[in-house]
């Protein structure tokens, strides 16, 4: 049982170690959109797909989510529902249960959107209520904010606490299950108490407002929780409800914050962004941008990256332009300020198909483009290994995590499709067969033998 | 009295153990002269440690060797100094000269100062013609020398013969340690029967185990081995000392990532009593490019004789790095390799190593806090780029707390930038950082570093 909440240490299979304390009634103005609040936040359960022990395998979890609409939407976080769960029960606030499927997820967010299932609330005359968001841009640090959430499954608890940060920013992409995290939007820091189970969990304001959905805390320190602004929320659930997924432009920079080296780079104050990283082979490198190259403006708006905390909103600036559209990038280069015309690609997640190889005892993900292109891959033939399952064949010829799987019996792995059906031959008649495996770019022949 | 009474009861004990070998005292005198401790300072940039090994004379000119682990490969013979070696029993070091590793042995050679060369006796002096393999169980002995504190005294250290491996090189293990590592080992009649390792692991099972994709185990005892080269690995070739001090030229193939196979692969590839090795990559250039060799070519046969099966697999691979480092540059290496099913034949005329990066220039900017080291072929390759693409410098060592350090410079970076100019040559970065390290009023500069694949624009305050 998991209980989702992610912190710098993942919360899994935390124990519940249910501490019971008496303490004093908590005497809140309870509004009548307060009210309303509680009556719309759920606890979902989920059961998932997992590929990690070298096989197929369920896992359960537990999450909370907040009702968005009277026709069954639940807003939660994309680490507590995601295109791996195979089963979502959401418990109403009336502690009926019903079913509900995945409407669209979007892990750059961490947000995922699902629906009851609404025939079988009409059917039991199940009720609820709906909430609605507030403006999480109105925020200020001091203000007083509750969280709502399942907390190691005990379900409908509220927390209170302030706003602690309103523009929380970190660095680099947080993963989850391999999945990219965070790179768009900065994130409401509060000191309510957020612990593993919260998840999904709307952040509210006194009149019962949500102003962020609740996604991680870190383990092992008091009170630092952390959420996703509602208005980054509102655009999500607006593009899942549309089109079911979230499309995002990408043009392969990384920028950093200039922060005193405006000197050097002969700026003034609060003018462009660095360039710091150029992915190889991105729609950026092709049209020639460089590290080191200063970002002065997007389609001709202004660009200001001189702290961490304004970069998200410029990649998402970015990402949020039409796939396919060309920027015009002005570009500062030694002295030299130039236009720089980008034509953007669709953004993908490095994170490719996965399967099981059940009769090798393997779990495997296909090498995305992506993959490839961050591991110096040629190309992206093969699968990595995710897992392997002790004394299975896999396990007896050597193969590990990570290794990438190039060619079964000297065909090379273009496609999913290629494997299974090495791995349907092999079922249908058992015997040694030759795998080539890359492991730190050493390549090495193995035997799986039946 | 009592303090009396235990030297006394030892020294029964001893006794009693040279009943049985009464002629081990008279070889031992001879044969303690052929051995040697050699001490040398190892010079970074802040610090300078001194460093111990034992080694065995092999010449009447004063020639020494010792064991490749005996200097650390990564290091640059310019930071080897001040060599002294001392004699077994005496305190006084005598000057040494290094004269430089030779590849195919990985002995280093050390030539000890004229005036003491007299009270040495060379190794071959104990050889006996076709050099005896010791049996299994045989008695074996073997030299120990103590610590600096105590003269470096000799001591015995006797044990039996267990097991003779070809690792590849035919190797004997002795059920305990039977000599220092670099020492001689003999058998009862006094015959060289070979040079002890730099030691295994406590347990030559540990050492042996298979670990695919990881070091192997290893808890080494520095002071005392159990394995040993037999005399046949070692005597014929005595004469390889190196004509330079960087033991060039290097011969060169360029076949990188070499990966043993097991005996199922072996026989799936219907290779039966024999075994071959799988080529990763083929440098850009390199002799093995020129032959026509392609990535994943699987190497089966040199010169004609197929590739032998060893016991544990992973052997193989040495041995095909030996059959190169063997040869010299110019020298013709006919391959033959299994490209899918086909069996194809090249001919490859190996080169000289490039420039390894224990050679390569480096200069030390102490106010800027780091080393910038020569970008050499390695990098390229260590880097997956094509050799033209590289360039400038890479930082060997950044000074702990320096300013480099502190603007989070890190050692194998790749310097690309000098204050946004572009550096494409590594005297062009060093004449810039030169230029900032003499300048008093230069109170930054920037660096654009390469790390892994990402890239970094790095500001250094001096104070």
């Amino acid at each position: 049982m998991k209980h989702s909440l992610r912190g710098s240490i993942f919360a899994r299979r935390a124990g519940l170690a249910a501490l019971l304390a008496l303490t004093a009634p908590l005497r809140a103005a309870v509004s009548h959109g307060f009210t309303q609040l509680l009556d719309s936040v759920v606890r979902i359960d989920v059961n998932e797909v997992s590929y990690d022990e070298g096989a197929k395998r369920f896992e359960a979890s537990i999450g909370s989510g907040v009702v968005l609409s009277a026709d069954g939407l639940v807003l939660t976080n994309a680490h507590v529902a995601s295109p791996r769960a195979v089963e979502i029960h959401v418990t109403l606030p009336s502690l009926e249960q019903v079913d509900a499927r995945l409407v669209g997820w979007d892990h750059w967010t961490d947000l995922a959107l699902l629906r009851l299932d609404m025939a079988d609330v009409r059917r039991r005359r199940l009720s609820f209520a709906h909430s609605q968001f507030g403006d999480s841009d109105k925020l200020f640090p001091g203000e007083t904010v509750y969280a709502v959430g399942t907390p190691f499954g005990l379900t409908r608890t509220v927390t209170r606490g302030i706003i602690s940060n309103t523009h929380r920013y970190f660095e680099g992409e947080l993963n989850l299950e391999g999945y990219e995290t965070g790179n768009f939007n900065t994130w409401l820091q509060t000191d309510a108490a957020i612990n593993p189970g919260n998840s999904g969990g709307p952040l509210v304001t006194e009149d019962g407002r949500i102003i962020g959905i609740t996604s991680r805390g870190y383990l092992g320190a008091n009170n630092l929780g952390f959420a996703i602004p509602a208005n980054v929320a509102r655009t999500v659930v607006d593009g899942l409800v549309r089109r079911g997924e979230i499309t995002r432009s990408y043009i392969g920079i990384e920028p950093k914050a200039l922060q005193d080296l405006e000197n050097f780079y002969a700026l003034a104050l609060n003018t462009g962004t660095l360039i710091n990283n150029v992915e190889a082979g991105s729609p950026a490198a092709r049209a020639g941008l460089r590290v080191g190259d200063i970002l002065l403006a997007i389609n001709g708006s202004k660009v200001d990256g001189r702290f961490p905390e304004q970069l998200p909103p410029i990649q998402n600036f970015i990402a949020s332009q039409p796939v396919g559209s060309t920027l015009v990038l002005t570009v500062k280069r030694g002295t030299k300020v130039s236009d720089v015309r980008v034509t953007t690609e669709r953004l993908e997640s490095s994170v490719g198909e996965e399967c099981e190889l059940d009769a090798w005892g393997l779990s495997v993900r296909k090498v995305s483009r992506i993959y490839a292109r961050q591991n110096q891959l040629a190309d992206d033939t093969g699968v990595v290994v995710v897992g392997v399952q002790p004394g299975f064949p896999a396990d007896a010829a050597g193969l590990a995590s990570g290794d990438i799987i190039t060619k079964i019996d000297r065909q090379p792995l273009v496609s999913l499709e290629v494997i299974k059906r090495a791995l349907a031959a092999y079922a249908a008649k058992p015997g040694p067969t030759l795998f080539e495996i890359e492991r730190d770019r050493r390549v090495s022949l193995n035997i799986l033998k039946p | 009295m009592r303090s009396l009474l235990l030297p006394l009861v030892l020294g029964l004990a001893a006794l009693a153990g040279a009943a049985r070998a009464a002629d081990l005292p008279a070889l031992w005198a001879e044969r303690v002269k052929s051995t040697v401790a050699v001490e040398y300072t190892v010079q970074n940039e802040n610090d300078r440690h001194p460093t111990l090994a034992y080694g065995v004379v092999i010449d009447g000119r004063g020639t020494i060797i010792l064991p490749s682990a005996a200097i650390d490969q990564r290091l640059a013979t310019s930071q080897l100094r001040d060599f002294r070696v001392y004699l077994p029993g005496d305190p006084t070091g005598y000057a040494g000269t290094y004269l430089g590793q030779d590849v195919y042995t990985g002995w280093h050679f050390v030539r000890v100062e004229e005036k003491v060369r007299s009270r040495l006796t060379p190794i071959t002096a104990f050889a006996r013609p076709a050099s005896p393999v010791p049996a299994l169980a045989e008695e074996l002995w073997g030299i120990g020398l103590r610590p600096k504190e105590e003269d470096f005294m000799p001591y015995l250290l006797q044990s039996h013969l267990a097991l003779i491996q070809s690792l590849p090189q035919k190797t004997g293990v002795t059920q305990q340690e039977v000599a220092g590592p670099g020492l001689p080992v003999f058998n009862r009649e006094g015959a060289f029967v070979g040079l002890a390792l730099s030691s295994f692991g406590q347990t030559f099972m540990q050492f042996s185990e298979g670990n695919r994709g990881g070091e192997a185990v290893i808890l080494v005892d520095l002071e005392e081995s159990s394995a040993f080269q037999l005399a046949d690995e070692v005597l014929p070739n005595l004469g390889r000392v190196p004509r330079n001090v960087d033991g060039r030229p290097l011969a060169w193939l360029g076949a990188y990532g070499l990966e043993p196979m097991d005996r199922d692969v072996a026989s799936f590839l219907k290779l039966s009593a024999q075994s071959g090795a799988v080529v990763s990559e083929v440098l850009e250039n390199s002799p093995a490019e020129k032959a026509g060799m392609k990535p994943h070519d699987i190497i089966v046969a040199i010169d004609g004789r197929p590739i032998p099966r060893f016991r544990p697999d992973r052997v193989v691979t040495d041995y095909v790095e030996r059959e190169i480092e063997r040869r010299r540059p110019g020298d013709v290496m006919a391959l033959t390799v299994l490209r899918g099913s086909d069996r194809i034949e090249l001919k490859a005329t190996l080169g000289d190593e490039p420039k390894l990066v224990r050679e390569a220039d480096r200069t030390y900017f102490d106010r800027l806090g780091f080393t910038a080291r020569e970008f050499v072929y390695g990098d390229a390759v260590a880097r997956r780029i094509k050799v033209g693409e590289g360039g400038g410098a890479i930082v060997r060592y950044v000074k702990p707390n320096g300013p480099a350090a502190l603007a989070n410079l890190q050692s194998d970076d790749w310097i690309q930038e000098v204050d946004g100019a572009p550096v494409r040559t590594y005297a062009e970065a060093v004449a810039k950082l030169a230029a900032i390290e003499k300048d008093p009023l230069r109170s930054e500069f920037v660096l654009l570093v390469r790390r892994g694949s990402d890239t970094a624009i790095l500001r250094v305050k001096l104070r």
